[in-house]
């Protein structure tokens, strides 16, 4: 047989061998990453619980409920709305894993856009998994994509208009944090949206917390962002959180800015929201090889070069900003946020114990405070 | 091996396999992916290589499409038809119909933001035009390909400019003027400059040998009148209409012109359609394998920071340079990795001027080889072979605009007061 004859039957075959090794490796995104909440757990629920047309879709998630024994306000804590910002998901798996109520009630999302943990951004180059060393061994975790999986909301429109009337690119349709406050018959990330909305509602959340990280170019960094309804509650914690050393920004979300968490919250829901960045080098444009080790060491000497030269707007030395930093960053930010809302609003006070201390976290490391695997 | 080192082998292997061994461009970019993946020490890194080809399939499904639909009208008789209806309506001012073109021309881009769209839309009615009236074959291409990229940068619909905005939480508010003063003297200059001194609008009795002699019937016109129909309601009512995207509305005007015009065979068109385009969706595939393997290996960011390491003074050369090159590979992602950088870099400057000026540089690199979509799918719509003459072609214009857009990003203080 001539080569041109055979040469068609030879590609197909070296397509079906690409597809099956690459297939195997995205479709190994899709097995959940564990958790194991603490003593502290009143209830496990599911997102679908709150907008039960949610149940059975790649947008379901675990709510974990932890109901104090005295009355109190209810505050939410949303990690993973972007899988590829780890902070935010360590920092909520980690309350989840400590803490307990002794008045009012917290609720926790860890992975707030699931179908987005699901696959990896095109073109990132970002490693699938990282791990984060407990006392008993090795946790596994998703680094997912920025946005939803277009296995499951596709195709993306060529300008997306979301619910609060913005205009923007059509990939932001699967973003999280531009679809709120979400549509009952919309997109799959317009759904979660809503259904974030629909717990806020139905829980009588007061304060909703947002756990997010940003590339160390960008200038909303090392911020609390606020809603004016949470003005005087995120100036009151930032106070509190220099006092301990760790400096926030203040960023009042901009009103014309829809779609996105700190906004849509307050706007919809009434209620205080906010939303806590730290810096995280590896997603943004400047990083050198993306690697497991950038996501949790957090090192990078493109970042470090950066810094140097004032393109940064936060300091980046040869230690690099670690996951440990980062996650102690949130902890201590959920934390002062809690104790100003009890004195702003002590009606409303939510009592949590347990929370990991900052400085522990950093001199202890994010495993201590991390059950082990089994 | 250092990340320009790296890069090095990557653009080695390229324009070895392209100019030594005469490979296919989208063949010579997976190749040099790869080879790129095993100098970084990063094996054969089949998981980067699929997932970047992925990057741009929305992209890829639109171009076949659209393909397929310029098939439709090409054999429908549509194509004909229209371009005798604009030499009719315009034949006593040429101004007039060159400037009449170039909207037409800019048109679909300004309603989708992207380049191709108005490329494969509305260039195979501008080029059949442009070519009965004498315009070299290259010289029709560039008009169309200029037209497409002017289009994609004019508002209402910039996405460069969204792109840029997403990385910056910058609202897209505000754009419609710097983005007209960056797009509408460019279009003007473009449309009477590729015109000039070129073109012979010939008397009737010559122009009735032209063109095709029966009166067309409307429903020919059928799925011209659909496609923007649909790119026009999914953008200005987009909660009353599903998302369609522009392959389906592609399909859909395709489906409608089979059945509207003279008779051919559908299958076999869309068979001769998915051919041609198969050349430039391979490079889109090779592109995105290209940029997965360059940020994997600490290429990109070793790219961003060069650019970004330079002097204050040579920033604006940096940017002049590194956005259109690095929009060669892809002008979104030449947005979005440059663009958002550049922006910040800025800071100080209106970052609504300074957005609409940077979008401009970037769909620039709609015109820039090694992918240079614009140029070659205009090429393709005007049946020219070559894409050099074309690039040629386009170099005079090209330059104005970036010139102009320098003005604009240096002008920004004076602007703002202004605007």
């Amino acid at each position: 047989m001539s080569i041109r004859r055979t040469s068609p039957f030879i590609l197909s075959a070296l397509t079906l061998v690409v597809c099956f090794f690459s297939g195997r490796e995205f479709l190994a995104m899709r097995a959940a990453d564990e958790i194991r909440p603490g003593p502290g757990l009143t209830a496990a629920r599911r997102l679908s619980d709150y907008f039960p047309p949610l149940k059975g879709t790649p947008g379901d998630t675990p709510v974990y409920v932890f109901q104090g024994p005295a009355a109190g306000g209810s505050v939410l804590v949303v990690g993973g709305t972007h899988p590829n910002e780890p902070a935010g998901t360590i920092a909520a798996v980690v309350l989840a894993e400590n803490i307990r109520t002794a008045k009012g009630k917290v609720l926790i999302i860890p992975w707030a856009n699931a179908s987005g943990f699901t696959h990896s951004d095109p073109q990132e180059a970002s490693p699938q998994r990282y791990e984060i060393s407990t006392p008993g061994g090795r946790r596994s975790f998703r680094l997912g994509a920025r946005v939803t999986n277009p296995v499951h909301q596709w195709p993306d429109p060529t300008i997306y208009v979301n619910p609060g009337g913005q205009k923007l690119a059509g990939i932001e349709s699967r973003n999280l944090n531009r679809a709120y406050p979400g549509k009952p018959d919309g997109s799959l990330t317009e759904r979660v949206a809503f259904a974030i909305m629909a717990l806020i509602k139905a829980e009588g959340v007061v304060l909703g917390i947002d756990l997010h990280e940003s590339a160390p170019e960008y200038p909303v960094i090392n911020a609390i962002v606020f809603h004016e309804n949470g003005a005087d509650l995120a100036a009151t914690a930032q106070m509190s959180l220099q006092a301990e050393g760790y400096d926030f920004r203040l960023e009042a979300s901009p009103p014309n800015l829809r779609g996105l968490s700190h906004r849509e919250w307050g706007d919809a829901a009434g209620i205080m929201a906010v939303l806590l960045e730290t810096a995280n080098a590896s997603h943004g444009r400047l990083k050198g090889r993306p690697s497991a080790a950038l996501v949790v060491d957090g090192q990078d000497k493109f970042y470090e070069k950066a810094a140097k030269l004032g393109r940064l707007f936060v300091p980046f030395g040869p230690a690099g900003i670690p996951l440990d930093e980062r996650v102690a960053r949130h902890l201590a930010g959920v934390s002062a946020l809690l104790e100003a809302l009890a004195e702003i609003a002590p009606a409303k006070a939510v009592s949590v114990e347990n929370i990991p201390a900052a400085p522990a976290v950093l001199t202890q490391g994010l495993g201590a405070f991390l059950r082990p695997p089994d | 091996m250092s990340e320009p080192l790296v890069l090095l082998v990557m653009v080695g292997a390229f324009a070895g396999l392209t100019l030594r061994f005469k490979l296919p461009l989208g063949v010579a970019l997976a190749l040099a992916a790869a080879a790129g993946a095993l100098a970084g020490g990063q094996g054969l890194a089949l998981r980067h290589l699929v997932e970047g080809a992925f990057g741009f399939f929305d992209i890829i499904l639109i171009l076949a499409s659209a393909m397929i639909f310029m098939k439709v009208l090409e054999e429908s008789g549509t194509l004909d038809a229209l371009a005798a209806a604009i030499l009719r309506t315009f034949r006593r001012s040429r101004t007039g119909l060159l400037l009449t073109l170039m909207l037409l021309m800019m048109f679909p881009g300004m309603i989708t933001g992207s380049s191709l769209a108005a490329a494969l839309s509305t260039g195979p009615i501008v080029a059949p035009v442009l070519l009965k009236l004498g315009l070299p074959r290259a010289r029709t291409a560039a008009f169309v390909a200029l037209g497409a990229v002017l289009g994609m940068i004019a508002p209402p619909v910039n996405i460069l400019v969204m792109i840029m905005g997403a990385g910056v939480d910058m609202p897209y508010v505000g754009l419609t003027l710097p983005l007209l003063i960056i797009s509408v003297p460019v279009a003007v200059f473009t449309a009477l400059w590729i015109g000039r001194g070129r073109m012979r609008i010939p008397p009737l009795d010559e122009l009735k040998t032209l063109l095709p002699g029966a009166s067309p019937s409307f429903k020919l016109y059928l799925p011209l009148l659909l496609v923007p129909a649909l790119m026009i309601l999914e953008n200005i009512h987009p909660r009353g209409l599903p998302g369609l995207g522009l392959p389906v509305i592609f399909l859909a005007g395709s489906l409608v012109g089979a059945v509207c015009g003279r008779r051919f065979n559908i299958l076999k068109a869309t068979q001769r359609a998915v051919e041609q385009a198969m050349p430039i969706l391979s490079i889109l595939a090779g592109v995105g394998m290209f940029i997965q393997v360059m940020t994997l290996t600490g290429a990109r960011g070793w790219t961003v920071l060069a650019f970004l390491s330079l002097p204050p003074a040579l920033l604006f050369a940096g940017l002049a340079v590194g956005l259109p090159l690095f929009g060669g590979i892809s002008a979104f992602g030449s947005a979005s990795v440059l663009g958002v950088p550049f922006l910040l870099a800025l800071v100080n400057r209106n970052a609504l001027i300074t957005a609409a000026a940077l979008s401009a540089l970037a769909g620039l690199g709609d015109l820039v080889p090694p992918a240079a979509m614009a140029a070659r799918f205009s090429a393709q719509v005007s049946g020219e072979e070559s894409l050099a003459p074309v690039l040629r072609a386009c170099a005079g214009p090209a330059l104005a605009l970036l010139a102009w857009s320098l003005v604009v990003l240096l002008a920004s203080p004076i602007l703002e007061r202004i605007l």
